[in-house]
């Protein structure tokens, strides 16, 4: 491999080449990744022991978060919200990627597809912002629902998962329209058309041939949403309440008010190793491989 | 027949709920920018004024925190565009066995939640002396930063046509000539569009950002610390201004990138 | 300028399959030279070695009187036209033209200069600022000429350049090309499967197949006397007639090739009677007369018949022979008197002895060893 890229780009940028992917691939991807592993199995010690006697090679941080039911609880707690918040998008997303692939016109689809995108170009932050300013105590949904009779005092939507769960669907939808849209896009119409024919109603032909082929996206959508479910930090931040914290949150604790960076780095691969958990399940559920990062 | 007309009816009333769902918050986040309330709410609304851009503006935090995440998008530019072009011609060259594994190495970060990449990046400068700071920034975001910017060269770098270097070494260039006057030349659009990329995806970082800021504070992380502590409506403001750069760059962005094709076709 | 080229036991490996077997050859300073041959004979390699793409795995390439083995393609002294043309999309004309001359850098006042006058050589001046996507194809290809002899290079190598134009282009660009060759003296080494073009253009061409140089020599000699079994019948059409040698006379051989006649025809390398040869009648050579004309020596039946305007074309089954092809011109004096030829109906043949062509060996041999690999001037 080093001679092709020197045939091509001649020594000094084949080295350059080289190096840029070295720095990166190495110092800023793969070390460091081990180092947290490594810190994970290593107790938290002053400056002045690490290295010294002290610093053996344990299972001590693990052993702290298998005992703390709270943190358990959260942990599993946050595993089935976010496959909550993936099943949801799923479902809100389907008949949208579908529309989109099979049923719009190419101009329909093109708008559809640009006002899908605009809201997406705003931050994070700031489109979950503005889901708190909905669910305020006093803010306009309560406010409307009020009105219109269906309640007859504010509900504290802040409060519990329920905020957290719908501003999670609403920041990550797009990770499962585009790839849906993709699977969707990519079947023959006249298949529909031929299980149409031949009798099969609308529940039929989209469980037994549309679903079907459609399965390597449901895969990359399941599997980009979960990550960012779990791996999420912001929305729990903001639209969250101390009672429903996010494994996310317990993490940060341990780095910035515990001071436990070992401890942290434990927390943190376990949820590294759920993450990679889930993507094999999925993998395997769904027969995909890695070839289906089509961004 | 009827089932279809209803499935019509029903799909049209779906996709405005979902639209309706999508742009929502955004105006109202918007309007509530407007309202005197102390609170950032559409309800009760109390007045219209412009305080709150006036609040904007004379808060410093904000501006400090602007500068960083600036900086820190410039600082991000200068690394991950460098490594992601070099990772796509190493990509777009190279056959054998070990590439494979070198592209599932490439694309890992896409796939790992932005908080463990902060983490790790935290963990391993710490013991190279590196502590929280721009600096540090710059590299964690440029971590996975790079695989976005390698796509998007890599995807236009697959249709180059290879005989022209081959006929610019024929006309006797080095091969630095070739790659400065051929090759690059024709990837300056890829490149301005992953530049465009690369910067918008600073700025809007948060997840990441947040483990390896320390206390230069950006942009992102200044305003969900303001929501969550002494919140007005002048975090509203901001928002609104982000939102008209952010849809303002995209949409420049989406129209050249439309005459771009049309022209390529037409 | 020395423009010479030469490979000295040059051979080309890729792993167990040899895409040219040892080769040697010599090409005159200012030549029109030609590789001739079907896909996949080994024609685009030896260029590739020549202009440096390629290094050969054995063998030595000498340019101008230097060796350039293992000199790599951007400092070799020649230019390539590559069959995609390859020209620079994101550029203009001028500064593709100009390119070889800034990499070199040559000051922009030079260029200019130079670049105006290749625009003249092959008439397109004025098109200097024109966008390269503007032009048609018979202009993209002279604008990759005139972008090769910028560099002045002493060899020019032009890879099947005519393949993708049209009938009446490809002609009118025949005639350009040999034209500049003329007046600029620069060798140029051209590759084609295509024999008219190999034929009309070249001083001498080299007749490829299956990584081997079958022969070497200028078009005539190649078309009246060719050397190997495959130049036979790859250049032009030929008749062949495998068989026995019954008696020699001098060049003349006589042959016995199961027809109720033996055959005669030149062969120029000795044989002896009873060595295996084959002789060759090419079309245009068969004289066709009417079934009672017992002076032509052979008889056949007609099987087709093809009207091409100033020839016929008749397919004869010969008796007790094979079936042949005769192009005969339509209006043969003397063609209204006598019975008239039809299909089916049976002729008589002649053909003239000395014009036909013997050589030694059957179907799947070369004629001679000494054919294989020649560094012939013929």
């Amino acid at each position: 491999m080093w001679q092709q890229l020197r045939r091509r780009f001649g020594g000094p940028l084949a080295v350059a080449i080289v190096s840029l992917m070295g720095i990166w691939l190495i110092a800023m991807v793969l070390l460091p990744q081990w180092q947290m592993i490594d810190y994970s199995f290593h107790p938290s010690l002053l400056p002045a022991e690490r290295g010294g006697v002290k610093d053996v090679w344990s299972l001590t941080n693990y052993a702290t978060f298998f005992h703390n039911d709270i943190h358990l609880a959260i942990f599993f707690k946050t595993i089935w919200s976010s496959v909550l918040v993936t099943g949801l998008t799923l479902i809100v997303s389907y008949p949208l990627a579908y529309y989109l692939a099979k049923v719009a016109t190419p101009g329909q689809a093109a708008l559809c597809l640009l006002l899908l995108i605009i809201p997406f170009w705003i931050n994070e932050i700031l489109r979950t912002f503005a889901w708190y300013i909905i669910f305020a105590f006093k803010g306009p949904l309560n406010e409307l629902l009020l009105a219109l009779g269906l309640i007859d005092r504010p509900i504290r939507f802040l409060n519990g998962d329920t905020g957290v769960l719908v501003g999670m669907v609403y920041a990550y939808i797009l990770f499962m329209v585009f790839p849906l849209y993709n699977a969707i896009e990519s079947l023959d119409t006249n298949q529909i058309r031929a299980a149409r024919d031949l009798g099969a109603g609308w529940g039929r032909t989209h469980r037994r041939i549309v679903i079907p082929h459609a399965k390597p996206g449901i895969a990359t959508g399941c599997i980009m949403t979960f990550m960012l479910a779990a791996g999420s930090y912001a929305v729990p931040a903001l639209l969250g309440s101390p009672g429903s914290r996010w494994f996310t949150q317990i993490i940060y604790n341990w780095f910035f008010e515990g001071g436990d960076w070992n401890q942290g780095a434990a927390y943190a691969f376990l949820l590294l190793v759920l993450c990679i958990v889930f993507v094999t399940v999925i993998m395997r559920v769904f027969k995909v491989g890695l070839g289906d990062i089509a961004k | 027949m009827s089932s279809s007309r209803f499935f019509s009816w029903a799909l049209k009333a779906y996709l405005l709920v979902f639209f309706v769902y999508l742009f929502l918050p955004l105006v109202i986040m918007a309007a509530a920018t407007f309202n005197a309330s102390r609170f950032p709410t559409v309800t009760p609304w109390t007045g219209t004024t412009l305080q709150w851009f006036s609040a904007l503006w004379a808060d410093s935090g904000m501006w400090s925190s602007l500068v960083n995440s600036l900086i820190v998008a410039i600082g991000v530019l200068c690394l991950a565009l460098p490594i992601g072009i070099a990772s796509a011609l190493f990509l777009t060259t190279v056959d054998g066995r070990g590439k494979s594994f070198i592209y599932a190495l490439i694309l890992s970060p896409l796939l790992t939640p932005g908080v463990i990449i902060g983490i790790s990046t935290l963990i391993f400068w710490r013991g190279w002396g590196l502590n929280g700071g721009i600096a540090l920034t710059v590299i964690a975001q440029s971590a996975f930063i790079a695989a976005y910017v390698m796509l998007m060269v890599a995807a236009r770098l697959q249709r180059f046509d290879r005989t022209l270097e081959q006929a610019a070494l024929d006309l006797g260039a080095s091969q630095w000539q070739v790659f400065r006057r051929v090759l690059l030349p024709y990837l300056k659009p890829a490149i301005l569009s992953a530049a465009v990329l690369a910067f918008l995806q600073s700025l809007e970082n948060y997840n990441t950002t947040l483990f390896v800021a320390g206390y230069d504070t950006t942009l992102t992380i200044y305003i969900a610390s303001k929501v969550r502590t002494g919140l007005t409506p002048a975090v509203n403001a901001l928002a609104l201004l982000m939102i008209l750069f952010t849809v303002g760059l995209a949409m420049i962005y989406e129209f050249k990138r439309r005459r771009e094709a049309a022209r390529r076709l037409g | 300028m020395d423009g010479r080229v030469s490979l000295r036991q040059v051979a080309m490996r890729f792993g167990d399959f040899t895409a040219i077997q040892p080769t040697s050859l010599e090409i005159e300073s200012g030549e029109f030279f030609s590789f001739l041959g079907p896909s996949g004979c080994g024609k685009t390699t030896l260029l590739n070695m020549i202009s440096g793409f390629l290094t050969p795995s054995e063998g030595s390439v000498t340019i101008g009187g230097s060796d350039m083995t293992r000199v790599p393609v951007n400092r070799r002294p020649t230019a390539m036209i590559f069959q995609n043309l390859a020209l620079f999309p994101l550029m203009s004309v001028y500064q593709n033209i100009e390119f070889g001359l800034e990499v070199r850098g040559i000051d922009r006042q030079k260029r200019r200069q130079r670049a105006d006058e290749l625009l003249e050589l092959v008439a397109l001046t004025g098109s200097g600022d024109k966008p390269v996507a503007e032009l048609s194809g018979g202009q993209k290809q002279r604008i990759a000429i005139a972008r090769a002899l910028a560099v002045e290079p002493r060899v020019l190598l032009l890879d099947e350049p005519l393949s993708a134009l049209d009938l009446k282009l490809r002609q009118h660009m025949r005639i350009e090309l040999k034209a500049i060759q003329r007046k600029t003296g620069i060798t140029f080494i051209y590759i084609t499967h295509d024999q008219g073009e190999a034929l009309t253009m070249s001083d001498r061409v080299a007749v490829m197949s299956e990584g081997r140089i079958q022969q070497v020599a200028d078009p005539m000699t190649l078309y009246r006397q060719p050397q190997t079994d495959f130049v036979a019948s790859f250049v032009g059409e030929n008749n062949r007639f495998p068989g026995r040698v019954m008696a020699v006379e001098g060049e003349l051989v006589t042959l016995d090739a199961g027809l109720p006649a033996p055959l005669v025809g030149r062969s120029a390398t000795p044989l002896e009677p009873g060595d295996p040869a084959t002789l060759y009648i090419r079309p245009e050579q068969w004289r066709v007369g009417p079934a009672d004309d017992r002076r032509l020596p052979l008889g056949g039946v007609i099987q087709s018949e093809h009207f091409e305007g100033a020839w016929l074309t008749l397919e004869v089954a010969l008796d007790q022979g094979p079936t042949i092809r005769a192009q005969v011109p339509h209006m043969t004096p003397g063609a209204d008197t006598g019975a008239p030829l039809v299909v089916g109906g049976a002729c008589r043949l002649d053909y003239s002895p000395r014009q036909a062509v013997v050589l030694a060996g059957t179907l799947h041999e070369p004629a001679s060893e000494e054919a294989v690999n020649v560094a012939a001037i013929a």
